[in-house]
């Protein structure tokens, strides 16, 4: 018996329906996480990064965490 | 918290480097597209040379334009934001230079040998192998180059941008690594280990991710964060570009099918792939809104600012090239739009709009940062702006027009029920003025392009005599990392509610990593896995057999010559395909097709059935002409026959002549058919004024010849009788 016989046996066809639902899923939950009130802080501050040079007047990390 | 500082500079040569190397590879790619759409419109441009031949240029300028133009446009952004967003310099400026010579050498190898006629014959992955371990080599240098910045960052939280990129680089070398599976035969050349609609299914999963995670993906990386810095704000929602992100990454993998509507693959697969196309829309907008809003209370600096100029023209390109993409992924759309100029059109939209654009504004907000000194000049940017812009539209509103006008050529059929135009070349011909109005609208832009060049040797000309490097300084990231906030409280729906967990997570870029490949290689393989190992999915055909030496000898010099980039063998079921081209294709015929030739756009007609003798083309008009331009002289015979001998001994004693059912015609002229006009056509088509006569000689030739063998073997091919089952797609 080869792979095929046993891949054309075991009904697999639908997945790609399952696939669809579960990524269709997996969309809404990241939309859910986004926008959650308690992340708006920490994203305003992640939205800035590109704008912060590295200057060297102020120092940029936060090393313990932030 | 730390109190110590790490000291450290940015490399920026690499970044200057990357530059120019866009900039020239641009020039150079816009130029020989520009040469192949006069020949479009002028054949005889093809110089009667196989090495400048359509077939053999045209991939040269595709792969010049992705991975030379903008696949170093997007190392300049990358090597330019990636330091500066994790605040480290490159992990080591050794890898950078081996990424950056090693790219540009593999670009040469391209220049090359695809003129020459080594291809793979797969679309955007016609390299050969050698080259290919080449890329994956480099990439690879590319890919721990990166990653090792990543780990030595001092800014704790990845910026999107970084994720856009992350995304690239994994998928890319995935999508590259799985498509250019083959099997070496000699250092030039090798087969596919995919065959038929298999190979063409991951062709296209390869083929549209390849636009998605390495024109599209990087592109968006560098728009999160060139656009907010030119503007000066930050982007308009950070959460927006959280999702844009999330919903590529998720949705892009599924669309490849969308390019195979109406072919031989599986109803389910391309339906599945419609339905993810047409989900890209959201995402897709949501990102060209977020870009556009970034500049919001900016817009009087538009009108200063040619690289927010630039910026605002890009990014609406990308709202236009993904609101129609989803649209031609829609069956109905796709079956007139499909093997038409429409698609060209398109591609440019998004190549000339979202990438060349994008990278111009990206090159000139970079220039005086780079070369620490003013741009040469404003106005010159502007007037770049002003070619490129009307360059664009110029192109793609004629090419759309050529795109539509075929299309609708082809699905004609007069009151009695027959088509309205049974001459392919008439729909070809109606199509030249297009033509030349695509190639002003061309050469615009390539205009444009010189002018930046020199816009940016004259800034260069005005650098300082030491470039400055300035000093940063930046606490390094503590090793234990404390999260900033507290153990999470509650009940257990509350604590996942408060999305701790994916806080922590977004700063772990291993992690983050390891979730983006899972989500690309798992949407890949509930896609391909079936396709590959459910039976049904590809009927077999009894009388289908392996080709013989001599039937594959002619394949490979269709592939050698590039005949693909023109013709399609995959007759779709439509009746008015089968009304000019003959009976439909059927998955069970391609079980050999190592790899497979269904092509992607006809410029010429299909040649599935051509010179089939069990069942001959619908309308003789046509197989009369496409006889009239598959001339064979004696050298092309003997070339036929010594190429199988050349190669695998001596199997096909006994077959070499009842093969050719016809007999071998010399010029074209002794044809009734061939003193009509539209014989006159096709022979100007395909030979250039010269005529028939040029194509005489043994090996070179207009490239234009269908090679002698790959005729002879479509004839033995169908002299078996196909059985001809239901399409398994259309039950």
């Amino acid at each position: 018996m080869r792979l095929t016989d046993i891949m054309s046996g075991s009904g697999l066809a639908f997945y790609a329906e399952v696939a669809l639902i579960v990524f269709f899923v997996v969309f809404l939950a990241v939309v859910g996480w986004i926008f959650l009130p308690s992340r708006k802080r920490e994203l305003d501050r992640a939205s800035r990064i590109p704008l912060e040079e590295g200057d060297p007047s102020q120092p940029s990390d936060r090393g313990a965490g932030r | 918290m730390s109190e110590r500082l790490d000291t450290f500079t940015y490399d920026d040569a690499i970044v200057r480097k990357f530059l120019v190397a866009t900039l020239i590879w641009g020039f150079v790619g816009m130029l020989v597209g520009l040469i192949i759409a006069l020949q479009l419109a002028y054949p005889a441009l093809n110089l009667g040379l196989p090495w400048t031949s359509f077939g053999r240029l045209r991939p040269l300028h595709t792969n010049a334009v992705i991975f030379a133009f903008a696949g170093n446009a997007f190392f300049t952004g990358a090597y330019y934001s990636t330091q500066r967003l994790l605040k480290a310099r490159m992990f080591s400026d050794a890898l950078s230079q081996v990424h950056f010579w090693g790219w540009q050498l593999i670009i040469v190898a391209a220049a090359v040998t695809l003129p020459l006629g080594l291809t793979q014959a797969k679309e955007y992955a016609e390299l050969e192998w050698p080259i290919d371990i080449a890329i994956a080599v480099v990439w690879v240098v590319f890919a721990i180059n990166f990653f090792g910045t990543i780990a030595n960052r001092r800014e704790r939280h990845l910026y999107v941008a970084i994720w856009f990129y992350i995304a690239s680089i994994v998928t890319v070398a995935i999508l590259h690594i799985f498509n250019n599976l083959s099997i070496p035969a000699g250092l030039f050349k090798s087969y596919s280990i995919y065959a038929g609609v298999q190979d063409a299914f991951m062709q296209w999963w390869y083929g549209h991710n390849a636009v998605a995670f390495f024109l599209t993906t990087p592109f968006l990386g560098l728009m999160y964060y060139f656009m907010p810095k030119a503007a000066d704000r930050p982007v308009f929602s950070y959460r927006l570009s959280i999702l844009h992100f999330w919903t590529l990454v998720f949705m892009y993998i599924w669309a490849g099918p969308h390019h195979l509507h109406y072919t031989a693959l599986p109803e389910w697969a391309s339906t599945l792939g419609m339905l993810f196309s047409i989900m890209l829309w959201a995402p897709s907008w949501g990102g060209m809104v977020n870009g556009l809003l970034t500049l919001r209370g900016a817009w009087r600096k538009v009108v200063d600012d040619p690289v927010l100029k630039f910026f605002v023209v890009a990014v609406t390109a990308y709202g236009m090239a993904t609101f129609e993409g989803p649209m031609l992924s829609i069956k109905s759309v796709n079956g007139l739009a499909h093997y038409t100029d429409w698609i060209i059109a398109h591609v440019h939209t998004g190549a000339l709009g979202w990438n060349g654009l994008l990278t111009f504004g990206m090159i000139y907000w970079l220039l005086p940062r780079l070369f620490q000194t003013k741009l040469h000049s404003q106005k010159l940017a502007e007037v770049h702006f002003w070619l490129a812009t009307f360059g664009m539209i110029l192109y793609a509103a004629a090419i759309y027009s050529a795109g539509l006008t075929q299309g609708l050529m082809w699905r004609a059929f007069d009151e009695t029920g027959r088509l309205l135009f049974p001459d392919f070349v008439e729909t070809t011909v109606r199509l030249i003025p297009m033509y030349w109005l695509r190639a002003v609208g061309g050469t615009m832009y390539l205009i444009g392009t010189g002018v930046c060049g020199y816009n940016i040797y004259k800034t260069w000309a005005s650098r300082p005599a030491r470039y400055d490097e300035p000093v940063i300084r930046a606490a390094p990231l503590s090793p234990r990392y404390q999260p900033d906030v507290g153990p999470a409280a509650g009940s257990a729906w509350a604590r996942f509610v408060q999305a701790k967990w994916h806080r922590v997570w977004e700063r772990l870029p291993v992690t983050f990593t390891v979730m983006t490949t899972v989500a690309v290689v798992v949407a890949s393989l509930f896609e391909i896995i079936p396709t590959f190992l459910i039976r049904s999915n590809v009927p077999t055909i009894a009388s289908v057999k392996p080709y013989t030496p001599l039937e594959l000898a002619g394949r490979d010099l269709y592939i050698r010559e590039g005949c693909f980039n023109c013709h399609s063998q995959m007759v779709r079921p439509f009746r008015h395909e089968t009304e000019r081209y003959g009976e439909y294709s059927k998955p069970g015929e391609f079980v050999y097709d190592h790899p497979f030739l269904w092509g992607s756009r006809r410029i010429g007609p299909d040649l599935a059935r051509v010179a089939q003798v069990s069942r001959p083309l619908a309308r003789p008009a046509l197989r009369q002409s496409v006889a009239d331009h598959c001339q064979i002289d004696d050298a092309g015979l003997s070339m036929a026959r010594e190429e199988p001998t050349r190669l695998w001994g001596d199997p096909v004693a006994g077959r070499r002549d009842d093969h050719a059912g016809r007999p071998v015609r010399r010029g074209g002229d002794s044809s009734p058919r061939s003193r009509s006009a539209a014989g006159r056509a096709d022979r100007r088509w395909h030979r250039g004024p010269g005529g028939a006569e040029r194509l005489g000689r043994p090996r070179g030739g207009s490239g234009h010849r269908l090679p002698p063998t790959a005729r002879a073997g479509h004839q033995t091919r169908v002299l078996r009788p196909i059985r001809i089952a239901p399409h398994p797609g259309r039950r």
